[in-house]
């Protein structure tokens, strides 16, 4: 009790200071930055009606109140305005549908893409196959969180690097190429999500799925499996370094270098 | 009207047999509510199990298969053992009393339909003890996930088969009643808006819980008996299962809000002592809610990848539900308008249901938005969302109907000022509790996670410590119940200064057997 | 008979119609599946297909390959890509081996991407027809032969084919000889 009261203290000086991440990631990717801008739209929409429903609720609990000797009133409907509260919701939700359903023909269309990285999931890690260029790894969370993250391992996560959000072997891909992602698994569903790329798909065992993105800043990007997949679920991290075409390039022909010795051995 | 007669001055046994063989509405309904309450604690249990793993970053009391089997058995229980009894409990103390009927329809069956309930949650909780533990891949059950756990799937299919077969039983029972034992006079049009949600929500049981049978039917014998729906290998497909799945599942959402709304269309009225806003509306809306309940299901499983067309489709369904739920938020702020109200317990909690159950509505409209949810699915931005629908939603409403009935019930008043304390302990931590999951969910938790990356840290903790304020609260909840049985106290036969409706004729508490004779209603 | 009874017998038997009625979403779904293309299962036959001469136009087809529950198989495609036209018969192939000492019985699933364009893609002859029955250590190559519907909408460009392979042998309770 005496360690929760300390906890609760130590809270404060956080609350003041700690940035926190309280929304959306606007990301990095047309399709993440579709989400984010629909994202807010809808959330000022429903803002505003809060807003407004419940001034209006707020208003009545305070103003007709019996403790204010308020008699009631008789009426107990109106056809007039019954009419006008179903019709406006309904065209504002026309309203938010035309953008969503353009954002959506966007984000399906995966045609023309340069890059083709096949994604299986495995309980627990994933395996990335670039179809064109003929390199495949499997990327696993490293091995500093994978000690912390087990029962009472006495590691103070704090100072884990990345904790949980490290792979062994990251995915390297290249800026301002539209990238496409063929999703599928060995064993049960799992499902590929890196919030600042855009939104998550499912990898289905048999069968296979796609999405795509274009990042258009370099930078690591971070995820997680977001499909409960068994007990290590939270430990299958996705890391995707994002880097130019030549750098990309160069990392393609080591990969193809490696796996040639490789194979020689 | 024979058949009743009969039942009705059977004799009734007294001690434990009294409640093992009754098929008296009123003490059905008594058992119903108590099992409820147990489960709402033993269901809250592993709900602060696992809020006390996710206090701090890291694994400290729970290894990740049990967090896992703590998630799949928090939510079959709150759902089949907490909130569906707790509503079916309303049902049968209230519709007799209010349609003026001496009893349910069928009384036998309404005894089996509670003493199904204990054995298959007792069934489903034992499989915690079983080798492997308990089913651990959600409640939702996905295979292939689900087929490989130990040799507890067999036994939670079967207690679900039961506790299927318990509210198919209970809601024939509550079909049967109404349609057939109103008081002469009491036309469909005349009933309380809780008989008609309830009347509507039967009719969704009735028509899913069958189907959720077929699917874990299936699971069974896919991993019995040889056969492939849910994998490729024979032709089948694992996503299948989610499609089915969420067609019992949809409805089932609003078989657990729609009798709220009739609690809440009761409450509201009475304490603002004026009429229910918009009656037929409010019939309407409840009826089409409930049909389109079958045309959005896919909206829970946009990412499995689906055609355009479908993604399309189920998003303009799905936001289409904001209209008649909007209709119901507005006629009960409009009920309000220029009422004389007070601001007992029950009328607290529903004032905090509309409120906090509308920001569950914003928040599921977002989520209708297909390009949108590609980035809330499965993340703490869902979990904020149901959970405001369901605990400030629905168990609020079933809260606020146990004060509002309670006096009824027992003739019995309950301490108005503990309750005063128990809505504001509930409300603030409810808050507290899932507000900071909206914030996590956003930033990039993941749902269904025992252990998070440490920028999840603060909103993880707030969370927990919310959480445990509202165990404790519910604790006072206890003893406000405990209290108001055990004083003297008294409540009139209206209890309530703006009540209407067949009940408040009577005496509290009611006599055993109500309304022999039917009353006449003009 | 008494109004309540009929009322319970109704609904008992509206009960049983919805449980019968999930098992009827079985087909109805695989009717949806093929009517949108989803989960690339791929389209039918028909013998219409071949046109003498095919369009100037090129359509490349990637080859892929899973194995599930990481059974003793290696698998992959023969060719990792081919250019192809619509309208044409073409032949792959894949090498299944079997690393296990215990003869295996496996079959495929295909699965084509996008799924929109799944029934263009037509198989004449496929090793997915069947199941396989490998022995300890054996390679096999596995045929498929398939044309592409000249219906094929012009802006599909690319299309990839999936095989999932699956290890049925103790799914099926076979006893396999030696
Ligand atoms: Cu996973």
């Amino acid at each position: 009790m005496r360690n929760f009261i300390v906890f609760l203290l130590s809270t404060i000086p956080t609350l003041a200071l700690g940035d926190w991440e309280v929304n959306l990631p606007r990301g990095v990717t047309p399709t993440s930055v579709l989400a984010y801008d629909l994202h807010m739209l809808i959330f000022y929409i429903t803002v505003i009606i809060g807003i407004g429903v419940f001034g209006v609720m707020f208003y009545s609990i305070i103003h007709h109140r019996k403790s204010k000797g308020v008699v009631p009133a008789n009426f107990h409907e109106n056809t007039k305005i019954e009419i006008v509260w179903t019709v406006i919701p309904f065209l504002i939700l026309v309203g938010m549908a035309i953008p969503a359903t353009q954002a959506l023909i966007l984000m399906e269309d995966t045609s023309e893409a340069e890059v083709t990285l096949k994604v299986t999931g495995y309980q627990w890690m994933w395996k990335y196959e670039y179809l064109e260029d003929n390199v495949s790894f499997l990327s696993r969370i490293d091995s500093e969180s994978n000690k912390a993250r087990k029962l009472n391992s006495g590691v103070d996560v704090s100072n884990v690097k990345n904790y949980l959000l490290e792979v062994d072997n990251p995915i390297v891909l290249p800026v301002n190429a539209k990238i496409r992602l063929l999703l599928t698994a060995g064993d049960v569903i799992h499902a590929w999500w890196v919030p600042e790329l855009g939104g998550k798909k499912d990898a289905v065992p048999g069968f296979v799925n796609e999405m795509w993105f274009n990042i258009n800043k370099p930078g690591i990007y971070r995820g997680q499996c977001a499909e409960l997949c068994g007990k290590d679920h939270a430990f299958m991290p996705i890391v995707v370094k994002a880097v130019s075409k030549a750098e990309y390039e160069k990392w393609v022909m080591n990969q193809q270098n490696n796996n040639k010795i490789a194979n020689k051995k | 009207m024979n058949t009743d007669a009969d039942h009705l001055h059977e004799d009734h046994k007294t001690g434990i047999m009294r409640w093992i063989t009754t098929t008296n509405h009123k003490d059905i309904g008594t058992l119903y509510l108590f099992l409820s309450l147990t489960m709402f604690f033993v269901g809250g249990a592993m709900a602060l199990i696992i809020r006390a793993e996710l206090f701090q970053p890291g694994l400290q009391l729970v290894n990740p298969d049990f967090f896992n089997q703590m998630t799949t058995m928090h939510a079959l229980i709150m759902i089949f053992g907490a909130l569906m009894p707790a509503l079916v409990g309303l049902a049968n103390w209230q519709i007799p009393l209010m349609i003026g009927a001496p009893d349910m329809a069928l009384p036998r069956l309404n005894n089996w339909s509670f003493w199904i309930l204990p054995f298959a949650l007792g069934m489903l909780g034992s499989t915690l003890f079983f080798e492997g533990g308990a089913p651990a891949a959600g409640w939702t059950l996905y295979p292939p996930l689900v087929l490989q756990g130990g040799d507890a799937l067999p036994y939670a299919i079967f207690s679900i088969h039961l506790l299927g077969l318990s509210s198919i039983l209970g809601a024939i029972n509550i079909i049967a009643t109404i349609l057939n034992m109103r008081a002469p006079g009491m036309t469909l049009m005349k009933m309380p808006m809780f008989v008609w949600t309830w009347l509507i929500t039967a009719f969704l049981l009735i028509a899913v819980m069958p189907v959720l049978a077929g699917a874990v039917t299936m699971l069974l014998t896919d991993r019995f008996f040889g056969t492939s729906f849910f994998t490729a290998s024979g032709g089948g497909d694992p996503v299948m299962f989610q499609h089915i799945f969420w067609f019992f599942g949809h409805p089932e959402v609003y078989i657990l809000i729609l009798p709220a709304f009739g609690v809440i269309s009761t409450i509201i009225p009475t304490f603002s002592r004026k009429k229910l806003f918009g009656y037929d509306s409010m019939v309407y809306a409840t009826a089409s809610i409930a049909l389109l309940s079958f045309i959005v299901w896919a909206h829970h499983m946009f990412t499995v990848g689906m055609p355009l067309a479908g993604e399309i489709f189920f998003m303009m369904t799905t936001m289409l539900i904001a209209v008649p739920t909007g209709v119901k938020v507005f006629n009960w702020i409009a009920t309000m308008w220029k009422g004389s109200m007070t601001f007992e317990t029950p009328m607290l909690f529903s004032l905090a249901f509309i409120v906090l159950f509308t920001i569950g509505g914003f928040s599921g409209l977002m989520m209708a938005i297909t390009p949108v949810d590609f980035q809330y699915h499965d993340t703490y931005f869902i979990v904020a969302h149901f959970h405001y629908v369901l605990v400030p939603g629905s168990v609020f409403a079933v809260i606020a109907a146990v004060y509002f009935w309670l006096p009824k019930w027992t003739g019995k008043m309950y301490d108005e000022t503990l309750g005063k304390t128990h809505f504001w302990l509930t409300t603030i931590f409810v808050n507290i509790t899932f507000f900071p999951q909206h914030f996590v969910g956003l930033a990039g938790m993941p749902r269904r996670i025992p252990d998070y990356a440490v920028q999840f840290t603060d909103f993880n903790a707030i969370s927990t410590i919310g959480s445990f304020g509202f165990g404790i609260a519910q604790i006072l909840f206890l003893y406000i119940l405990y209290k108001t049985l055990k004083q003297d106290v008294t409540a009139d036969n209206k209890v309530w200064e703006g009540a209407e409706g067949l009940e408040w004729t009577l005496p509290s508490p009611p006599p055993y057997h109500s309304f022999e004779e039917p009353p006449k209603v003009e | 008979m008494n109004k309540k009874i009929k009322t319970y017998y109704l609904l008992t038997a509206f009960t049983i119609f919805m449980f019968g009625f999930s098992y009827m979403l079985v087909p109805i779904y695989e009717v949806f599946c093929e009517i949108t293309g989803l989960n690339g299962k791929t389209g039918s036959i028909n013998s219409t297909l071949v046109i003498e001469k095919p369009v100037e136009r090129f359509v490349r087809v990637q080859f892929t390959s899973n194995v599930i529950n990481s059974a003793p198989f290696k698998f992959s495609p023969g060719k990792k890509e081919m250019v192809i036209q619509p309208g044409k018969i073409y032949t792959t192939f894949y090498t299944l081996t079997n690393q296990s000492n215990q003869p295996l019985l496996a079959t495929a699933n295909p699965s084509i991407t996008p799924g929109k364009y799944a029934e263009y893609f037509k198989k004449i002859e496929c090793f997915c027809f069947t199941h396989q029955q490998i022995n300890a250590n054996e390679t096999k190559e596995l045929a498929v032969q398939f044309i592409v519907d000249k219906k094929l909408p012009s802006e599909a460009t690319s299309l990839v084919l999936a095989y999932t392979m699956f290890d049925i042998t103790k799914q099926l309770g076979y006893k396999l000889e030696k």
